[in-house]
């Protein structure tokens, strides 16, 4: 294992805690380096799975009921969630109202996008694919590149995934991504890039009998609505394809 | 300040962090009903104590930090700790190990089992930095503690972490009974 670099350098950088210079130092490193690339990786995954874990904390029963069966509880779990996807939705609406600002709406390309914030943010970006489709798959790819090298352009430093599940899933499978070339040239080249795979579809997929291998370039999270969840209550943007 | 004591401006920013304080109060004692008693205090300490908080857009490491006493208050209380600031090394034995989750391949139980695992401190740094992204020097202020403790528990805590859920994902899974005709 490489230790040429600090684990606190590592962490600092998965934290965003280094400055522009020490990133682009780092990330100029992980190039040659894949022990270096994957440390990072492992960090990253780890931070995401305690913010998956605690996306959706269980609520405290209200004092002096009684929940039985524990079917209150489960309801309350279910209304959480569709108040969750009610904010999203909500969040739709705000957003795209934000986006009679020309300089936002140039940059987004008239997407549907969605964040919590007063005003999305290009720093950190999630870009969903749930179609199969191959014109999709490659616009997911084009916009990825763009923003990317939109912000080594202008020197800022971003965070983005590209998010596929459902029959998206298959931009990141084994011998059927018509892109695997490409994904896996970006993914050298872009060490803030981060393909991630539903891993609830690949279940889904395996179950139907499917045999599903997914490329070195991708990893998992349980599941892409807990993933969107999570980013857009960090204050990412979330940009369906 | 005038008008801040007579309008309490203040008091829907600090209702609207109630599902953020109670995230982190349950990812510090995994106990859904102190979470729910730690955030009604802090709330309410908050409350009595707004005309403290200069800076409005400190509000919520603010209200984190109030909330980081009344979490203290209660570890003393339970008497578990005879020295608060030792419990950075102390692990919650009480809880379920992560491969009591893992068996059952839930992920999202797992790791909060493995978090439920580490030390306290630890865990409180953990937590703020990755579920609230707070920076290393707000953590620092809001706990307390100097930004190197920062640094050196949250490594400590992800290498632990990282333990803690590859042993349980290890663990083989319990194998599952068919029914046969």
């Amino acid at each position: 294992m490489n230790q040429s670099v600090s684990d606190e350098t590592l962490h600092a950088f998965v934290d965003g805690e280094l400055d522009v210079a020490e990133s682009e130092k780092l990330i100029a490193q992980m190039r040659d380096n894949e022990a270096l690339t994957q440390r990072v990786c492992n960090l990253r995954s780890l931070k995401s799975m305690v913010q998956v874990a605690y996306a959706l904390p269980p609520q405290a029963r209200h004092a002096g009921s009684r929940d039985r069966d524990g079917r209150a509880r489960r309801l309350m779990q279910r209304c959480a969630y569709a108040c969750l996807m009610l904010a999203v939705g909500l969040g739709v609406g705000w957003s795209l109202r934000g986006l009679d600002a020309p300089d936002r709406l140039a940059s987004w390309d008239g997407s549907e996008v969605v964040s919590l914030a007063v005003k999305p943010d290009p720093r950190r970006v999630v870009l969903h694919i749930d179609s199969g489709s191959p014109e999709k798959m490659l616009d997911v790819l084009e916009r990825a590149e763009s923003y990317l090298n939109q912000a080594e352009e202008q020197g800022r430093a971003m965070q983005l995934e590209v998010l596929a599940n459902s029959r998206g899933l298959n931009l990141l499978r084994a011998g059927y991504s018509p892109y695997a070339e490409r994904i896996a040239k970006m993914r050298q080249r872009h060490a803030n890039l981060q393909f991630i795979a539903c891993n609830q579809s690949v279940a889904r997929f395996a179950s139907e009998g499917e045999d599903v291998v997914l490329l070195p370039a991708a990893r998992t999270a349980p599941t892409a609505i807990g993933e969107i969840v999570t980013r857009l209550q960090q204050g990412w943007t979330y940009v369906r394809i | 300040m005038i008008s801040r004591l007579i309008l309490g401006p203040m008091r829907p920013g600090m209702e609207a962090l109630r599902p953020v304080l109670y995230r982190i109060a349950y990812a510090w004692s995994h106990d859904p009903a102190l979470a729910d008693d730690l955030v009604q205090e802090t709330l309410s300490k908050a409350w009595s104590q707004r005309a403290q908080l200069r800076d409005e857009q400190a509000l919520k490491p603010w209200m984190v930090a109030i909330m980081n006493r009344c979490w203290l208050d209660h570890l003393r209380s339970r008497r578990d700790f005879d020295d608060v600031d030792d419990f950075d090394d102390v692990l919650e034995s009480s809880v379920d190990t992560p491969e009591q989750h893992c068996d059952r391949e839930k992920v999202i139980a797992c790791v909060r089992a493995a978090v439920a695992r580490l030390p306290l401190g630890q865990r409180q740094v953990l937590t703020l930095v990755d579920l609230e992204e707070f920076g290393y020097a707000e953590v620092a202020g809001i706990l307390d503690i100097p930004v190197g403790t920062v640094m050196s528990r949250l490594s400590r805590a992800r290498t632990a972490l990282r333990e803690l859920v590859k042993q349980a994902m290890s663990q083989p899974a319990v194998p599952v009974l068919r029914r046969v005709k």
